[in-house]
């Protein structure tokens, strides 16, 4: 019995400590971003948990049954079966009901872009891959650009993601954002940004040679740098058109 | 140009034919001391009926053979395919790309899929099948033994086409100091498409080499659909008739869903390749942005995909549920539910494809119902993890090698399991998919478990296949590393995906060094321990000693004793009575310290 308890204050010991050492809560970076991360921190505390304590009753088992002189021959126990299994579905249903309420968020699912419309105050960027980087475009002010991707905090964004050739993925972690770049399709991935800061933007679908290159930035910066920033795009461009272009080093455009 | 390949083949034909037609020559007849001292384990087998020598190998039909030729094709595909890891895992501990280059990286995780998925899993397992189920099922042989030989052979060629253009190459390079044409060669470059060949990446791509693969991969195709009837209809048809359903055995059933999987979903990819094939050659539009699209591609790959990977772990969760018992001394606990669960992942495995898709854009509403039968497969994974421990617990464990390959699965499964319930977890999934996180899960599970599996059961039937023995404490010590190696390569991509680095990048921001190289030195120790299990086998073969008592693994003792076991004795028995053993001779090479008739035993 005592060997029970000292195994029972072993597991409780070490679930605290996993759970000590699970990440903490930072920052939001995007409504995206923190919705998914309830999530998954949610998930975490229930499969740390779980795993730490199939993996200790699984090391006890063999600990305690090692060369044991006295094995029972197997009797089958439905009792036993069907409460594992009845315990299994209920966390799984619990995975799912809270997968669930975050994917019914808009800023969770993405959807099509040609059927939906996007409100008269939300920023709209169309995103468009191509071997091996991005072209920004931002309709209602008229600019575009393959370096960065400008946005502002606070207000929700649309962007219409599409590729010119085959497909890509725009994928930026710390936003909690990705969606594949496909061809003939523009998909709208809708977010609202929290946070200034830079975030790197990947390519998360194998795309050819350049496709670890394929690389950029997203930056989130206030409403009145956002507004500064497209006037000196706008400026730029009757500048100088093609200057963008030449001087685009983070995009990895420059791969064979 | 062209013409220079059928004079190449046909030159390796004659000289291949000529050398067999040597050997057959040279061959004496074989001697009773085959090995020079040490009486040949394999006596009195069927070796009267078949012809000697290579032409043996080249004609055989009987199951156990050819049983041996998957086991050794599927073996040295596996070290191919483990090369080209070792390959992207040095490139990795870089961040640049200054090992190799980015066109060399994408080419190898692109046949190291290829290669582990195709031509060394199934292979494998369905060698061990072969050699096993009818020994099992108490069947003379396989029900269509010709199709058996004829669905082995067919694989050589499938893997030279697909991997072709790295044969090609050398080919071509060796080729080049005679005078004659090798462009052809020379133009085939190894693919670099991934193996899930999305369009129109995989169509826009001109190398021609990818045409080559798709028919391998098609040949391929045909041979596995071909092996997989001839287990079902093996099953079905070749059991005693006292052998009833309730008594088979667990591997021979999860042999047969796996069959029933492979005839339900490989005719599939074969047919989607050949779509493929016509749009990258005769024009057609299935898949091109103004026909079918880039989605459909997508639908159908992993309508076949996905069924795939249960095809790949479900022979191995047959051997775990057959062997670990062995090492319990005692029957399998919930014998039913792993069947019914078995049942069960062999359905659902049919309706979860498009979470490999989430990202993609689908109607949430898909998303949800995909998410709720990919939650739903969890269940019956995890009821085979729960029955396992049942079975351990109040058994007796013997710690041998097998059984430490065996918990060590057991370990891995838990956390690769528990990480793909995350990616089943839509909003997850898309911050996750196509990271190293998704890496990280599934090799949890191909390298984790699958292996582990195949050198459990290499292990546990060693001394009955060679009627040799090998060394155990090397055994023990190798299956330890290789779960070491397991877990320190692949917990730390869970990691890296969680942190955002993409998977198949040759070159990677410069943050995620450090937990790159810690999977890279943990994939030399998995490099380590496959070597040591290869060193120790096939020196076995030569020089381990004999088996003299076929109950290597105290079965008797538990009752479980089983078929292949006792076709086992009465083999060692056969070989008793046609030849008295001359006692000198017994373990004349063996090391002293291990004793022919009473090999090894855990302490
Ligand atoms: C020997 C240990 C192994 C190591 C160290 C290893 C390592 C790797 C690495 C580094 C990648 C590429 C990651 C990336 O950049 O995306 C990869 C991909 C892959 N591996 Fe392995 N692997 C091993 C064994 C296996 C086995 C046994 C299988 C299958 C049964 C397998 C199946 C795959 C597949 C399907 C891919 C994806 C290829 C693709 O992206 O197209 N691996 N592996
Ligand atoms: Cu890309
Ligand atoms: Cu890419």
């Amino acid at each position: 019995m005592t060997r029970v308890r000292r195994g029972v204050v072993a597991v409780v010991v070490l679930l605290s400590v996993v759970l000590a050492a699970t990440p903490s809560t930072v920052a939001a970076s995007s409504v995206t971003d923190q919705l998914i991360r309830r999530l998954n921190r949610q998930l975490l505390y229930m499969a740390v948990p779980i795993a730490v304590l199939v993996e200790i009753i699984l090391i006890y088992t063999l600990w305690r049954f090692r060369g044991n002189d006295e094995p029972r021959p197997t009797r089958e126990n439905r009792q036993l079966e069907i409460t594992w299994t009845v315990a299994t579905a209920l966390v799984l249903l619990f995975v799912g009901t809270a997968s669930f309420h975050a994917l019914a968020h808009p800023s969770v699912s993405t959807i099509d872009g040609e059927s939906s419309d996007v409100p008269d105050d939300a920023v709209e960027v169309d995103v468009t891959a191509e071997q091996w980087e991005y072209a920004f475009e931002y309709p209602d002010a008229g600019v575009a650009t393959n370096e960065t991707l400008v946005l502002p905090e606070n207000r929700s964004i649309y962007l219409s993601i599409t590729a010119e050739d085959v497909v890509h993925s725009v994928h930026v972690p710390e936003l909690g954002l990705k969606q594949d770049a496909i061809p003939g399709e523009t998909n709208l991935l809708r977010t609202e940004l929290t946070g200034t800061g830079e975030y790197r933007l990947y390519c998360a679908e194998l795309c050819g040679v350049g496709h670890s290159g394929m690389l950029s930035t997203v930056e989130v910066v206030s409403e009145d740098e956002y507004e500064a920033w497209l006037e000196d795009q706008r400026a730029g461009e009757a500048d100088n058109e093609s200057a963008t272009d030449a001087t685009n080093e983070s995009s990895g455009g420059d791969e064979p | 140009m062209i013409g220079a390949v059928p004079g190449i083949v046909l030159a390796v034909a004659l000289l291949g034919g000529l050398a067999a037609y040597l050997r057959v020559q040279r061959d004496p007849p074989p001697a009773w001391y085959a090995d020079g001292g040490v009486i040949s384990p394999t006596v009195g087998l069927t070796r009267t009926e078949k012809p000697s020598g290579v032409l043996r190998w080249l004609t055989t039909v009987d199951h156990k053979d050819i049983g041996l030729l998957y086991i050794l094709f599927g073996t040295a595909a596996g070290l191919w395919g483990a090369t080209d890891a070792m390959m992207m895992r040095t490139e990795l501990l870089v961040p640049e790309t200054v090992v190799w280059n980015v066109e060399t990286y994408n080419a190898v995780f692109t046949t190291h899929g290829l290669t582990m998925l195709f031509f060394f899993v199934t292979p494998v397992f369905t060698g061990i099948g072969n050699y096993m189920l009818p020994l099992l099922l108490d069947a003379d042989d396989m029900a269509f033994p010709r199709i058996n030989a004829v669905a082995f052979w067919l694989l050589p060629p499938s893997l030279v086409l697909v991997r072709g253009g790295l044969i090609s190459d050398v080919l071509g390079a060796v080729l080049g100091v005679l005078p004659i044409g090798v462009g052809a060669l020379l133009a085939l470059e190894p693919v670099s498409m991934g193996w899930t060949m999305y369009t129109p990446l995989s169509t826009e791509m001109a190398n021609p080499q990818i045409d080559v693969t798709l028919l391998g991969l098609h040949l391929s195709g045909i041979a596995t659909t071909m092996a997989a009837i001839n287990f079902i209809v093996t099953i079905v048809t070749e059991r005693p008739d006292d052998l009833g359903w309730d008594e088979l055995d667990i591997f021979s059933w999860n042999m047969l869903v796996t069959s029933g999987l492979i005839l339900l979903a490989f005719p599939l990819l074969g047919s989607t390749v050949i779509l493929l094939l016509l749009d990258r050659n005769f024009g057609t539009t299935f898949f091109a942005i103004e026909g079918g699209g880039p989605m459909l591609w997508q639908h159908l790959f992993w309508f076949f995909g996905h069924p795939e990977v249960y095809i790949l772990v479900l022979p191995a969760f047959g051997l775990i549920s057959l062997i670990l018992p062995k090492f319990c001394g005692r029957r399998l606990f919930g014998f039913r539910f792993i069947v019914y669960s078995t049942i069960a992942i062999g359905v659902m495995s049919f309706g979860v494809w498009a979470h490999h898709m989430f990202a993609t854009g689908m109607d949430p509403r898909l998303r949800a119902s995909f998410m709720a039968v990919s939650l739903a497969i969890a269940i019956p994974s995890a009821i085979k993890e729960f029955n396992w421990i049942a079975t351990m617990w109040n058994g007796s464990l013997e710690l041998s090698a097998p059984m430490i390959c065996i918990v060590g699965a057991m370990s891995t499964f838990v956390i690769g399991g528990i990480t793909g319930v995350f990616l089943a977890a839509v909003p997850v999934d898309l911050v996750l998919h196509d990271t190293h996180y998704v890496v990280g899960h599934f090799h949890l599970i191909v390298v984790g478990i699958i292996p582990l599996a195949m050198i459990a059961a290499s292990y546990y039937w060693f001394p009955l296949i060679t009627g040799r023995m090998y060394n155990q404490r090397l055994a023990r010590a190798q299956a330890t590393l290789l779960i070491v190696g397991a877990f320190v390569t692949f917990v730390p991509l869970l990691v890296l995906g969680y942190m955002g680095m993409p998977r198949r990048y040759a070159a990677y921001p410069a943050e995620f060094v450090g937990l790159n190289q810690v999977a890279s030195i943990g994939a030399f120790v998995i490099g380590v321990s496959v070597v040591l299990w290869l060193v120790n086998l096939v020196q076995s073969i030569r020089v381990g000693p004999i088996v003299e008592d076929a109950d290597v693994w105290n079965l008797k003792e538990t009752g479980q004793f089983t078929r292949e076991w006792q076709w086992f004795e009465d083999r060692i028995e056969k070989r008793r009575a046609e030849r008295p053993l001359p006692d000198d001779h017994t373990g004349a090479e063996s090391e002293p310290s291990e004793e022919a008739t009473d090999p090894e035993k855990p302490d």
